[in-house]
């Protein structure tokens, strides 16, 4: 109880198990955004602006330690060599994406993606795979696949909140024409889906994966 | 012995008087026999929601003298099994309530015989609410999704934390620590709990592991009231996340209760809004709330006032 935030390891700080994958990481991460960026109600008027900073600039500290394969191995090791850790604890049994979001459970996602949308902005700024995927003239369904892992966005999190049915999210990842909803419907869908990871000009974008689409 | 229940909130129209009716009335109506005492002095408004409105006798009666015995300012109410201890009439404030007025009715309630023992706590953070609140392990938070109420909660919950490490201390000794706090983590440390318990941890170790057992076995609840559709069905959750991670203190979130219009309408008939409108959603989130807590019942021990 008289334990500092900023003495918790970083497993500790983000609620998760050492062998989380990165995909639980980085939803413990938005989680824990959630609960302490400034906006956030749950901890309205609980820390001063200079607690809330600190904490920020400690999660995002332990964010990045562990998101990155090398830095989370070396960290790791230092928690083992101080008996902090297990050395069973760690590595993760499944290395694949692992759904993000309790799908049995239906809860409120609307305010929460809100929140976030800052910080995928910032994530899509910044990660040179999407800006890769977003510079080429035709995109396809793996393509928006591959910025929704970077993102580490849960399919089903891109359902709750744009309504479209999880199969043709699908079809639309897999690039399968028989599971495609008619084209009128799917120009929009893949707007509501490029605007739900906050990619932009979600307009200019849906047009070059439909022609990609036609000449197919 | 009785369960007790203190009911606290932050703020003037959380829903604490709401909260102490609604399950006063689902308790009475599933057989146990219930006790609410309106402890809100200088505001009570309990007897008007139990269809008592004009209580011939109150808890004052009791400080007064005038009524020896806690047990006969005991109210009926038209409901079967639901009894109540009216705050109305006081021109007492809950603050100016004096110490051994206080410890005399603590023993007092806890001498009652009832199952459950509901406290309307009114808002606050009077010694003397706080005190209340303590006399339990099972005390309940109630606050709504705003702001205002959220920054109320969390003061009260602070207030609770400092004045149950003050229970373990003489006067002096207790300034002295606020006098260190201060000095070492600025003058907002005064409000700041965490802030003295890492002293006591290093000047007291031995109080310091008393005060944690006393901690660990709280069995503290948190209600959300009046939420609408838009608002975020995680936050009591989050709040409790919260508090567990940097108070230390195990605050079980119990469940949302809807806004519900009907509410209103309930209060101004003057009826029971359980038995006026109980196919709403705000009827169906109580019930499911009462089952819940009774079903998790800890320890009832009164704390220090026996
Ligand atoms: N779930 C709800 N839905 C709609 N309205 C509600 C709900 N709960 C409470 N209210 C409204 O809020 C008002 C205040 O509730 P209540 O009197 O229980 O608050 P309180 O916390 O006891 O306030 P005080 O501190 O002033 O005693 C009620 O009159 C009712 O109209
Ligand atoms: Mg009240």
């Amino acid at each position: 109880m008289e334990k500092d935030f900023a003495q918790l390891n970083y497993y500790e700080m983000l609620d998760i198990k050492p062998d989380a994958t990165a995909l639980e990481i980085r939803s413990a991460y938005n989680s824990a955004l959630q609960i302490y960026q400034s906006d956030s109600l749950a901890s309205y008027s609980f820390f001063s602006p200079k607690e809330r900073k600190e904490i920020i600039t400690l999660l995002e500290k332990a964010y990045f330690t562990l998101i990155n394969e090398k830095e989370k191995e070396s960290y790791d090791n230092e928690l083992i060599r101080l008996g902090i850790i297990d050395s069973t604890e760690k590595n993760a049994a499944v290395k694949g994406p692992v759904s993000i979001f309790d799908i049995n459970r239906q809860r409120d996602t609307s305010g929460m993606l809100k929140t976030h949308n800052a910080e995928l902005k910032a994530k899509v700024s910044q990660n040179q795979r999407i800006r890769e995927i977003l510079s080429q003239q035709k995109i396809s369904g793996a393509d928006l696949k591959a910025i929704r892992n970077e993102l580490g966005v849960a399919i089903e999190n891109i359902h709750q909140e744009t309504k479209i049915r999880i199969d043709y999210l699908n079809g639309i990842e897999e690039n399968n024409i028989d599971k495609l909803p008619a084209a009128v419907y799917l120009k929009g869908f893949i707007k509501a889906y490029l605007k739900c990871l906050c990619i932009e000009p979600a307009d200019e974008i849906s047009a070059r994966y439909m022609s990609g689409l036609a000449r197919n | 012995m009785a369960h007790i229940w203190p009911i606290g909130g932050g703020k003037g129209g959380s829903g604490k008087s709401f909260l102490a009716s609604s399950l006063g009335r689902l308790l009475a109506k599933s057989g146990k026999k219930t006790l609410l005492i309106d402890l809100d002095l200088g505001a009570a408004n309990l007897h008007t929601m139990v269809g008592v409105p004009y209580p011939e006798k109150c808890f004052s009666d009791f400080v007064t003298k005038k009524i020896p015995v806690l047990e006969d300012t005991v109210l009926g109410t038209p409901f079967p099994n639901l009894f109540l201890i009216s705050g109305a009439h006081d021109n007492l404030d809950i603050a100016n309530l004096p110490y051994d007025k206080k410890i005399k009715t603590l023993r007092a309630i806890a001498k009652l015989q009832y199952e459950y023992i509901l406290l309307d706590l009114g808002a606050g953070t009077a010694f003397n609410t706080l005190d209340f609140f303590l006399a339990s392990r099972n005390g309940i938070f109630i606050t709504t999704p705003e702001p205002t109420s959220i920054e109320n909660v969390y003061r009260l919950m602070r207030a609770i934390y400092f004045r149950r490490i003050r229970h373990y201390f003489s006067a002096t000794d207790f300034k002295a620590l606020e006098k260190k706090a201060r000095q070492q983590s600025g003058d907002d440390s005064f409000n700041k709990p965490e802030h003295i318990i890492s002293i006591v941890k290093k000047e007291y170790p031995e109080k310091y592991m008393l005060i944690k057992k006393d901690f660990n076995s709280f069995c503290f609840k948190l209600i959300l009231n009046q939420l609408r559709k838009q608002d975020n069905t995680d936050l009591g959750m989050q709040i409790c996340k919260i508090i567990k991670k940097h108070l230390g203190i195990n605050v079980i979130f119990t469940g949302n209760i809807a806004y519900d219009e009907h509410v209103h309408d309930a209060i101004c008939q003057r009826v029971c809004f359980l038995d006026r409108y109980p196919h709403t959603r705000a009827a169906n989130d109580l019930r499911e709330l009462n089952s819940k807590m009774s079903d998790s019942l800890g320890e009832q021990l009164m704390l220090n006032y026996l």
